[in-house]
């Protein structure tokens, strides 16, 4: 008896606290994930180089991505409205000025798939069967084709430069 | 809601209190009566006012709760509950619906100990519960969210608005259950009951989650819910007893 009524005042907190329980939020930052780019030597491949004063503009856009960072990886979000994303990658290995302006392209071809995560988070995109193709002053790339992006845990591709 | 809920309950809390705080004091000072005090034994049909209340403000809602227990000992009860519910549920990146029947079975315990010829109560149960319902995703917009509000969408995702139902689908569950009742008029109660629901078998739509279940309420992470209920049932006595 004593018990029962103790499991009662216990029932009736645990219902209290419980009615003050706030909205879960996602915690996920970008569950869909961006392209992880790393930018590597092309003399000596194990060796990172930074891009030099880097800009990036995706094809069809009006506003940039990034401007002028020096950096030595980024992360680009692909178009999930479509299968292809098209960057043109500009760098400045000089001083700024324009006549040293140097342009790349990586065109990014993939088949979006959606992927329900949970109740706050909703819906996401993973990519899968994508294929990879460079111009410009991306020397190589240490891959052309990946099976599935669904995480940006680790750099996808390795540009070398 | 959730205002409501927890102003409630912490009425409940300083109500037990006080109930608790009588019973001990009737205990010790009465010596034994050899009077018996005879109770109604019988069917006791109600309504969830809650649901009812909740279907006439509450647009994204529509539901009815019928209730009843059947009386088999000085403190067990056999009880049930049937019912159908609609609801919409909005979250930030999905708007998903449900509606169906429900029933849950099971058992009261009455705790309290009456004065005289009282019938009140403050009682623990279980219950079995089991939804058919439909699930419907009404619309989604896919997460492109960066994870950063400095850092705004590049590629801004495109909004999908067309609902997608799946018929049939099943949900059962156990809960634990405690509340009190109060007899107001001859044979008439009033009641508020909360429970505790552990889900034992959800069926989720192709592709997508069951966030609410008829009768379970909106199931959490953990498969897991809660319910309350308000309640005005009549009793229909067969047997002074």
């Amino acid at each position: 008896m004593k018990f029962l009524k103790q499991l009662f005042v216990i029932a009736i907190i645990t219902l209290t606290i419980s009615a003050c329980e706030t909205d879960d939020f996602c915690e996920i930052s970008s569950p869909t994930p961006n392209l992880i780019l790393r930018f590597y030597d092309k003399d000596v491949n194990d060796d990172l180089k930074i891009a030099q004063r880097l800009s990036i503009i995706a094809n069809g856009k009006t506003d940039s991505l990034y401007t002028n960072r020096s950096v030595d990886s980024i992360a680009i979000p692909l178009n999930t409205n479509t299968t292809e994303t098209i960057y043109t990658f500009k760098r400045n290995e000089a001083d700024g000025n324009l006549a040293g302006n140097e342009t790349a392209t990586l065109t990014i071809r993939y088949t979006p798939e959606e992927e329900y995560l949970s109740r706050s988070c909703g819906f996401r995109f993973i990519f899968n069967n994508i294929t990879f193709e460079k111009t410009g002053w991306i020397d190589s790339l240490s891959v052309t084709t990946l099976e599935t992006i669904n995480s940006q845990e680790n750099a996808h591709v390795n540009i070398f430069h | 809601m959730r205002t409501s809920t927890f102003f409630i309950s912490i009425c409940l809390v300083l109500c037990f209190n006080l109930l608790n705080a009588q019973d001990i004091g009737i205990n010790k000072e009465q010596p034994k009566d050899t009077v018996v005090y005879k109770t109604g034994y019988g069917l006791r049909l109600g309504v969830d006012l809650s649901k009812a209340s909740l279907s006439f403000f509450d647009k994204s809602y529509n539901g009815l709760e019928i209730v009843g227990d059947y009386r088999i000992s000085s403190r067990w009860y056999l009880a049930a509950e049937i019912g159908y519910e609609e609801e919409i549920t909005f979250e930030d990146f999905t708007t998903s619906s449900a509606k169906g029947n429900y029933i849950r079975v099971g058992a009261n315990y009455n705790t309290y100990n009456n004065w005289l010829d009282m019938n009140n109560e403050i009682y623990v149960g279980g219950r079995y519960g089991v939804a058919l319902f439909d699930h419907t995703l009404e619309s989604y917009n896919p997460n492109v969210t960066t994870g950063d509000v400095n850092v705004p969408i590049y590629f801004p995702s495109t909004p999908v608005n067309t609902p997608v139902t799946e018929t049939g689908l099943t949900a059962q569950w156990l809960e634990f259950v405690f509340g009190i009742k109060v007899e107001t008029f001859k044979n008439l109660f009033i009641g508020f009951s909360g429970s505790f629901k552990i889900a034992t078998a959800i069926e989720d739509q192709l592709g997508f989650k069951t966030l609410y279940a008829p009768g379970f309420n909106d199931i959490l992470n953990s498969s897991t819910g809660f319910g309350y209920n308000y309640t005005l049932t009549y009793l229909i006595p067969f047997v002074n007893k």
